[in-house]
């Protein structure tokens, strides 16, 4: 059972996840758009008296400029460092002493800002949140403590192994591309930073005609609307064109192998790759499915593999990594040194295995009703929902992504899941990165492609 | 020790069970209408074979999240089985009478739930989510796996290695846990909190399934275990559903007290990793009490003080003020014995350890000599209602405070009395307390030695 509820021309009303079975239903979404162009959605949700924000804009690394990586992120850390009236004492102060939470966040193409709060602290938290998206201070002092903030946890990672896979796969997978650059930069981009840098980051892609403001809790719909229409009224709209500055990952030829070289690791973690898909892509439904056969939950292919039956690890995952413009699949996976070879062969087996004999019919039911089982538990909380919802507007899916997810699972058939396994699951073109002892590791790996060994920096 | 590394059930953690489980009630308060007993129910069933069942139910999604705590963790080892209890919760995935292994996940999946658990020094917990029409296949799933554990010796091979490299990834490869595992090691010479829970290697290679068996039947026993069903259930059928699957299993003999001599401390302890690292951090343990102590609301008072959030003493003086930390954070949970109240630094770039202790002590001193301001009594009181408030947010939350408070408080209800302990937690206990526990000669202090790649000393 669905139901779509029109009241006036522009709300639009939805109820969520309405089973058959069930008459539970959660509460109607209401949508607005300011004139100065911020998207505004409201969801009322009164189990709990709490409320949550949740803003998100286009802008990220790829806005970044040349040679300084790292501004958007910089940018975002300094959104609570300092706003309207308070300093960065006085904020966090007022947002603690009611117990609330509030932070900000940017990654490669998405700038988010979060709070949450008791009800009854609704016009002190909406106060906060206006004031450090709309009017972050970008105080000289903040900037130069934040700025060696980041610099201190980019050396402390070095120690990190699973920070060091993620950041060298990135680079490894998008190879000149803007999406190859870590969201928080290098040392040496950094370092380049200047507070202007941030300031006309904030002003250039931080702007009402490029966010969605979504407010998910224990609310009023039409006075929580009118509260927030008046709050970022006088937020200027940026004008900057909405485009998505980076193109695909380059295109991958033979099986590549990089290796960075940790001498002291006792366990190598193990990243294999390949170009993806973008956000949008129409297969989205069939690579969800298939990738759950292969990669997701305690029951895949690959954890059946490589940790239940041969113990080679204690945690394997695949997944497709989507943006709005591009996308990556690949696999995650640590082992002990000794039995890397062994590992990698046997990942790369599991996957060619299921694209040349695609899974069982049983394999495809159970894949179904995972994804719509555990669908509705992870937007039980008000911020996970709050964050499903700014999704579907970041990536301008269908309005009704959310209420028609279970179906369009359900209607993914063993054809599509065959076709998409042999598209988009690369087993021969593929890059693998490996961080561990660089000796052992190069010579356990002879014979799988071209190899080559780099220190962590 | 999770069964699976997941950031969600990390993060669910956290804000559960890792920090200061701070309860609130206030009737002067809109939260006070969720955390009430009057408006927040939970009924309480004991079966004849002393199985405990709690349930709360929210039909807000159709959906249903039932946990399984079993009375026992890392404090019911001895030395040579130290990290049974979690490669125990491993193994209760690998089989039971009427379950081949892997069918549990695989009979979950299938019906769209998911599964996972965790062991800490106390307590082995499990949980199965999904919809409403899949807590009959837990119930059944659950019920033959606490009546009839397999234990196949194949499978028991080949999830030792699983257990091996998931210490490889938590402790023997990490920082923060090596130095984890240092701190509790030197702070405890003959408590069961000084091992760790996941084991030494060598111990995971030697333990026999007779051990395995053994511990089984003890400790897995109805008597020792809280079931709580929370989500949308039909009330009506729900008591007579879970005796009828749990309700044959048999009762067993209580379970022998952990033996804890801890002798008294008469000094600082110090200890040192070496290990490559571009940056130094330290942690430091002080003899904090157990459950049992009525000061332990104080300390997590005291600990929100220190460390709730950037406007806290810890962040302000050691990262905002004086910008030599890149973190600091204060920790204390009570547990069934006596702990550490833990706090663990990380220094900035060309910081030393030392630099960092003395700043870190001096706030100590000064919380312990002055006490707090009523506004940072009354800030910590607000952040402990909030963080009630928000662990209440998920059905898998709800589970696992009602089971926290009903394992280690020993009464779920005390989550709703605690406020009244918080409340009454006022200025002079905070300095007293404070006084008390930073004694430097109760101290141990585990530090990273930065280490080049070679071996040699940075």
């Amino acid at each position: 059972m669905r139901s779509i509820r029109l009241s006036g021309v522009a709300f639009v009303a939805a109820v969520l996840f309405v089973s058959a079975s069930h008459a539970a239903m959660a509460p109607a979404l209401t949508r607005a758009k300011l004139a100065n162009g911020l998207t505004v959605i409201v969801m009322p949700s009164q189990r709990l008296p709490l409320v949550d924000f949740r803003l998100v804009a286009r802008a990220g690394s790829v806005q970044d400029p040349e040679g300084k990586g790292g501004v958007a992120q910089l940018t975002a850390e300094l959104l609570t460092q300092g706003a309207g009236k308070r300093s960065a004492q006085q904020l966090a102060e007022d947002i603690e002493f009611v117990g609330g939470s509030l932070s900000a966040d940017a990654g490669q193409e998405q700038f988010t800002v979060s709070a949450e709060l008791l009800k009854k602290d609704f016009a002190l938290g909406l106060e906060l949140f206006r004031d450090c998206v709309v009017a972050p201070t970008f105080a000289a002092e903040e900037f130069g403590r934040k700025r060696e903030e980041t610099l201190g946890a980019i050396a402390s990672d070095k120690s990190e192994p699973s920070v060091i896979a993620e950041e060298k796969f990135a680079s490894y997978l998008w190879g000149a591309s803007p999406l190859a650059r870590p969201a928080r930069g290098t040392e040496a981009s950094v370092t380049a930073i200047t507070r202007e840098d941030v300031a006309a980051f904030h002003k250039r892609f931080v702007a009402p005609d490029r966010a969605t403001l979504v407010i998910v809790g224990d609310v009023d719909v039409k006075a929580t609307l009118a509260a927030v229409s008046k709050a970022f009224a006088a937020w200027k709209r940026s004008g900057a064109p909405l485009d998505d500055p980076y193109g695909a990952a380059p295109a991958v030829k033979g099986r590549q192998v990089r290796i960075i070289d940790k001498p002291e690791a006792t366990q190598a973690q193990i990243r294999v790759g390949c170009p993806g898909v973008s956000r949008s892509d129409p297969d989205y439904y069939s690579l969800q499915v298939a990738n759950t056969i292969l990669g997701a939950g305690f029951t895949s292919r690959l954890v059946n593999s490589i940790r239940v039956e041969k113990g080679l690890t204690y945690s394997i995952s695949s997944r497709f990594g989507m943006l709005r413009g591009a996308g990556s699949f690949r696999i995650n996976t640590f082992t002990r040194n000794d039995k890397l070879r062994i590992c990698v062969d046997a990942v790369l087996a599991e996957v060619q295995k299921l694209v040349d004999e695609g899974p069982t019919d049983a394999e495809l039911d159970k894949s179904r009703n995972y994804l719509t089982g555990q669908y509705p538990i992870g937007l039980q909380a008000p911020d996970d929902l709050a964050g499903e919802i700014a999704n579907v507007e970041f990536f301008g899916l269908d309005p009704m992504f959310i209420q028609t997810y279970n179906d369009r699972v359900r209607a993914v058939s063993m054809a599509d899941v065959k076709r998409v396994l042999k598209s988009r699951f690369c087993t021969q073109d593929l890059k693998i990165l490996v961080v561990t002892n660089g000796e052992m590791a190069k010579k356990a790996l002879e014979g799988l492609g071209t190899i080559e060994v780099k220190p962590i920096d | 020790m999770f069964r699976f590394t997941h950031a969600t059930l990390a993060c669910a953690l956290v804000l559960g069970l890792a920090t200061p489980v701070l309860a609130a009630k206030s009737a002067a308060t809109a939260a006070a209408s969720a955390l009430s007993p009057a408006t927040f129910k939970v009924e309480r069933d004991t079966l004849e074979n002393g199985l405990t069942v709690l349930y709360h139910e929210d039909h807000s999604v159709p959906a249903v999240c039932f946990w399984q705590w079993f009375k026992v963790g890392s404090r019911n080892e001895r030395q040579g089985i130290t990290g049974l209890s979690h490669f125990f919760e491993h193994m209760m995935f690998n089989g039971s009478a009427n379950v081949p292994p892997k069918e549990y996940d695989r009979r979950l999946e299938s019906q769209g739930a998911y599964s996972n658990a965790f062991t800490s020094r106390d307590m082995t917990a499990y949980y199965e989510e999904g919809g409403s029409a899949s807590l009959e296949a837990m119930f059944e799933l659950d019920a033959d796996r606490m009546r009839a554990l397999s234990l196949l010796p194949d499978m028991l091979k080949s999830e030792v290695e699983v257990v091996r490299e998931e210490r490889r990834f938590r402790t023997d490869n990490s920082v923060p846990g090596l130095l984890d595992e240092a701190l509790y090691t030197t702070a405890f010479f003959a408590s069961p909190y000084g091992w760790p829970v996941v084991g030494w290697m060598n111990d995971l290679e030697r333990i026999t399934r007779d051990e395995m068996v053994d511990y089984f039947r003890t400790y897995y026993a109805p008597n020792n275990c809280i079931l709580i069903v929370a989500g949308d259930y039909d009330r009506k059928t729900i008591r007579e559903r879970v005796r009828k699957h749990f309700g044959g299993i048999p009762r067993q003999t209580p379970p022998p007290r952990p033996v804890n001599s801890e002798p008294e401390q008469r000094g600082e302890r110090r200890v040192e990793v070496h290990y490559p690292s571009e940056t130094v951090s330290f942690q430091v343990g002080y003899k904090a009490p157990s459950v049992k102590s009525p000061d332990g609301y104080t300390l997590q008072v005291l600990s929100t003080i220190l460390s709730g959030g950037e406007s806290s003493r810890l962040h302000q003086a050691l990262v905002y003020t004086q910008r030599i930390a890149l973190s600091a954070r204060a920790y204390y949970q009570p547990g069934l014995e006596p702990g550490l109240f833990e706090l663990s630094v990380e220094m900035a770039p060309g910081k030393t350890a030392a630099e960092g202790e003395v700043a870190l002590y001096a706030e100590l001193d000064r919380l312990a000599k002055d006490g707090p301001s009523e506004r940072e009594l009354q800030k910590a009181r607000n952040q402990a209602e909030a963080s009630f408030v928000q662990q209440l947010k998920t059905n898998n939350g709800v589970g696992q405070t009602l089971g926290f408070y009903e394992h280690v408080y020993g009464d779920y209800r005390k989550m709703f009395t605690a406020i009244d302990s918080y409340r009454a937690v006022t200025g002079a206990d905070c300095k007293r307390v404070a006084k008390e526990i930073f004694d430097a000669r109760k101290r141990t202090v585990a530090v990273l030695v930065p280490e080049a790649a070679e071996g040699e000393a940075k």
